[in-house]
């Protein structure tokens, strides 16, 4: 390694990777060479900068569990706890969860693992299962909702979350008991996420809660209920239904 | 299958490849530019640790851990950025014209204040980061964002320490450009 070039010099004496010889060699050169001394300038407040402003971040812990259990070091994640009532500590959440979420909307604690919750998961696995998770699929929200029309009474509520993280990828039609809901699909990195809309006296939306694996996160407003169901991480799926609760009202 | 794995394994793997999660997760989105790709990477890479933790020297774990998820991103890469890569080959070809012609550096076109550097936000050097060729991105961010040193970055890129201190430098040199050629402030 023998960089001729004293500008290049400047790049490694800036990162302390000189001998002392080299680098009093390089001293002298900026000292006598202002357009070299520019350039360490630059080099240096480059760096200062990149430090000041791309702080070094942590891996997501969800990733940090997800290898531990895949190379044996943790149990794989446990299948949801069917508990009988919700306890102290999930419903001072969802209290928490609601009056962040402010007023307009509800969030109820109530029926804990109704069948429709278990229906809403079993959609959502079928779909995935299915060669395509949507009926119709584009990511154009006004290509989206015009197909529910005439298919099911009342069309969904569809916003464009995009720029959120959230692609919308399509819709399609899944069935709670006997009533026809839209669905919408979402994507998140390289999860789906659905999202059910089930107009009013259908159901009454639960608490935050998990089943066979699946996290899903339930509200009502205006009088339809919203179901939102995926394998993300149940931090990505409460910030997915805020950002749809809290997206522009469609034109 | 990790069943198959003794708890050696387990535990050389928690010691060697966990501390340096955070450094993979970064070196992967830096690579991949996606959060859900890096974490692809990420996992994909440990795994591939995990199968090999028999065949780590024990010298330089980071390094070590770091060159597995370059090259589990570069995979990741031909795979779904193919384009991204076809670049590299060009670049590189690029490069070897340009140091045998003794050409280094090009002109500047502008050559920005250091003021004016120590004015760019997070989205604006992310951007300009993003937009460097593969090469040039990684020994930048090996170096600058990770803090690695010359010969640790070295030894994940593959390229001599004379290469990683070129590449350093003309990856730098693009940013300094580019952040002075942008408008202070950016888009809203």
């Amino acid at each position: 390694m023998t960089p001729t070039d004293p500008r290049l010099l400047v790049h490694a004496y800036v990162d302390g990777e000189l001998d002392p010889a080299h680098a009093l060699e390089v001293e002298r050169q900026l000292a006598d060479d202002p357009a070299l001394a520019v350039e360490r300038e630059r080099v240096e407040a480059l760096r200062r900068v990149i430090a000041e402003q791309l702080p070094r971040e942590g891996a997501p812990p969800s990733l940090a569990r997800r290898i531990e259990a895949a190379v044996g070091l943790r149990p794989a994640p446990a299948p949801a706890r069917a508990s009988a009532r919700p306890s102290w500590r999930a419903l001072a959440a969802s209290v928490a969860v609601a009056a962040f979420l402010g007023s307009g909307a509800t969030w109820l604690a109530l029926s804990p693992g109704p069948p429709d919750a278990d229906m809403v998961v079993a959609n959502h696995v079928r779909a995935l299962m299915a060669t395509h998770p949507v009926d119709v699929g584009s990511s154009d929200r006004h290509t989206v909702k015009p197909w529910f029309n005439g298919r099911i009474p009342e069309a969904p509520r569809v916003v464009d979350l995009a720029s959120e993280g959230f692609p919308l990828v399509g819709g399609r039609i899944d069935v709670i008991g006997r009533t026809p809901v839209a669905t919408l699909v979402y994507r998140v990195r390289q999860h789906l996420i659905s999202l059910s809309e089930v107009p009013a006296g259908r159901t009454i939306a639960t608490s935050p809660g998990q089943i066979g694996g699946y996290n899903i996160v339930s509200w009502t407003d205006n009088g339809v209920a919203y179901w939102a169901v995926s394998d993300v991480a149940a931090a990505d799926l409460d910030t997915f239904a805020k950002a749809f609760r809290a997206a522009e009202p469609e034109r | 299958m990790a069943s198959l794995k003794s708890e050696d394994d387990q535990a050389r793997f928690a010691s060697v490849v966990l501390p340096h999660l955070a450094d993979a997760y970064a070196l992967a989105r830096w690579l991949t530019g996606d959060r859900a790709d890096a974490e692809d990477v990420v996992q994909e890479a440990c795994l591939r640790a995990f199968r090999g933790i028999g065949g780590f020297a024990g010298v330089n774990a980071r390094a070590w851990v770091l060159t597995i998820v370059r090259h589990a991103a570069y995979t990741w890469l031909g795979k779904n950025r193919s384009a991204s890569l076809v670049m590299v080959d060009d670049l590189e070809t690029l490069e070897q014209k340009q140091s045998s012609a003794g050409a280094a550096f090009e002109q500047a076109p502008q050559t920005p204040e250091a003021e004016l550097i120590a004015k760019a936000d997070a989205r604006r050097l992310e951007a300009a980061i993003a937009e460097l060729p593969v090469p040039f991105r990684e020994t930048l961010v090996l170096r600058d964002v990770q803090g690695l040193d010359y010969r640790e970055i070295s030894e994940v890129t593959k390229v001599p320490i004379g290469t990683v201190m070129s590449r350093l430098a003309r990856a730098r040199r693009r940013l300094i450009e580019r952040i002075g050629t942008d408008k202070p402030g950016g888009a809203p």
